[in-house]
């Protein structure tokens, strides 16, 4: 009997381990119902906004960064604005997502790159903008989970789940359907933004921005 | 034309007489921040920009020990500090529970900064390599800033608000080329108060 004991909980252990272990993995869903469809955007704002952000941004080999993130948004236009400020107040970065251009209109060193320009204004897509397209599968779970699942124009796939109570989470995969970025969001939620929020990018270089809103408006 | 003449007289006059005030003001600015050993106070930033509709206030402190210590600090919404001794400047950021080296550091312009501040604390105007100034004897009296080539092209010019106390600025207005300005306003300065040296030196 003892034994049989320990046998459990040494498999409850290995099911613990493995778990901690699997990679995030896609959840299969058929399309849902027309009404819960609302809830895939409810993390987005839905009308003109702007805000204020505390940036703490950590790069592999352990450099961070402090940095403020203003930025504003006309949803109808899938228009983002968006600038890195110094914690002087020097702005280091400003550029325009509009559709799928980004404008540059300043960025010193080191926020001077192309690459660095189109990181920053997919990460600021991701965090602000739902996709472009009407989610492929989602589902509205017992306790209030949304579960929605896109398939991207480009082959990408992006996947929320969460619930108010519970936060959000946003995930990108690649066409391979590997994880390549990840997005929890904490609320409460401001004028339509989370309190707080952290991002990880994962591939092709890996860093984690942790977000908190300074200012909401209007 | 002999009223040409009399106006032309009278104008000179007057500029003789306005460049004598002007140098007699400045020289008594001058000669107070001159006793100036030590300055203390608190700051309250506001960053006007052109994709906000409310100002970004920021609130911090700084400590001055002339000729060339300065510590630089905010404390809201980003705790981040720049501290000068000498020609040694270090900036550090407040994270996760302690202050790390700020990765991009950007000495150079910090230098700048860092060196218009301390100069403008000591009533060291024409000190400044990047700015040519003009002096205003108001009320309230002040000193504008105005950029040489190359700096116009971020500042677009400084005004430097006056205190009636010698030696002690009220406030600092930074207007940018694109419309964004930024308003400076000091409180609760303290001339001459002593403190830790080790205020310039670590976080």
């Amino acid at each position: 009997m003892i034994r049989r004991k320990g046998l459990d909980i040494c498999l409850l252990g290995i099911l613990i381990l493995s778990i901690g272990c699997v990679p995030i993995s896609k959840t299969t869903l058929i399309p849902g119902s027309p009404d819960d469809l609302p809830g895939c955007y409810v993390i987005f704002p839905s009308g003109p906004w702007e805000s204020v952000h505390r940036i703490e941004a950590t790069f592999r080999g352990g450099g961070s960064s402090s940095l403020l993130g203003v930025t504003k948004g006309e949803p109808s236009e899938r228009r983002l604005q968006s600038l890195l400020l110094s914690p002087e107040g020097f702005i280091l970065f400003d550029a325009e997502h509009r559709e799928s251009e980004i404008s540059v209109r300043k960025a010193v060193v080191p926020f001077d790159s192309p690459a660095f320009a189109r990181g920053l204004m997919e990460d600021v897509t991701l965090l602000f903008l739902p996709p472009q397209v009407k989610p492929t599968t989602w589902r509205k779970e017992t306790d209030g989970t949304m579960i929605c699942n896109w398939e991207n124009p480009d082959d990408t796939q992006t996947e929320i789940r969460g619930s108010t109570g519970s936060g959000w989470r946003i995930l990108r995969r690649d066409k391979q359907g590997e994880v390549i970025k990840e997005v929890v969001l904490n609320g409460p939620f401001v004028n339509g933004l989370a309190s707080r929020a952290e991002l990880h990018a994962f591939k092709p270089a890996s860093y984690k921005l942790r977000m908190t809103l300074v200012q909401p408006s209007p | 034309m002999k009223k040409f003449l009399f106006i032309c007289v009278l104008v000179t006059t007057d500029l003789i007489f306005a460049a004598a005030a002007f140098s007699q003001d400045l020289s008594s600015l001058k000669e107070a921040s001159r006793n100036i050993r030590s300055v203390k106070g608190e700051f309250l930033q506001k960053r006007h920009l052109q994709i906000l509709t409310k100002p970004l206030f920021s609130e911090g402190r700084l400590f001055l020990y002339a000729p060339d210590s300065l510590r630089w600090e905010y404390l809201s919404p980003l705790r981040s500090v720049m501290l000068q001794k000498g020609n040694t400047i270090q900036v550090y950021n407040f994270s996760e529970g302690v202050w790390k080296p700020e990765m991009t550091q950007a000495i150079e312009s910090r230098r700048m900064v860092l060196a218009e501040i301390s100069h403008w604390f000591q009533g060291r105007f024409d000190q400044s390599k990047a700015f040519k100034h003009v002096y205003s004897p108001g009320p309230p009296a002040r000193v504008t800033m105005v950029p040489g080539e190359g700096i116009n092209r971020f500042i677009q010019r400084i005004e430097i608000i006056l205190s009636v106390r010698p030696g002690v600025i009220d406030r600092v207005e930074i207007e940018e080329p694109g419309g964004s300005r930024t308003s400076i306003e000091f409180r609760n300065v303290e001339i001459n108060s002593s403190f830790s040296s080790e205020f310039f030196e670590k976080p």
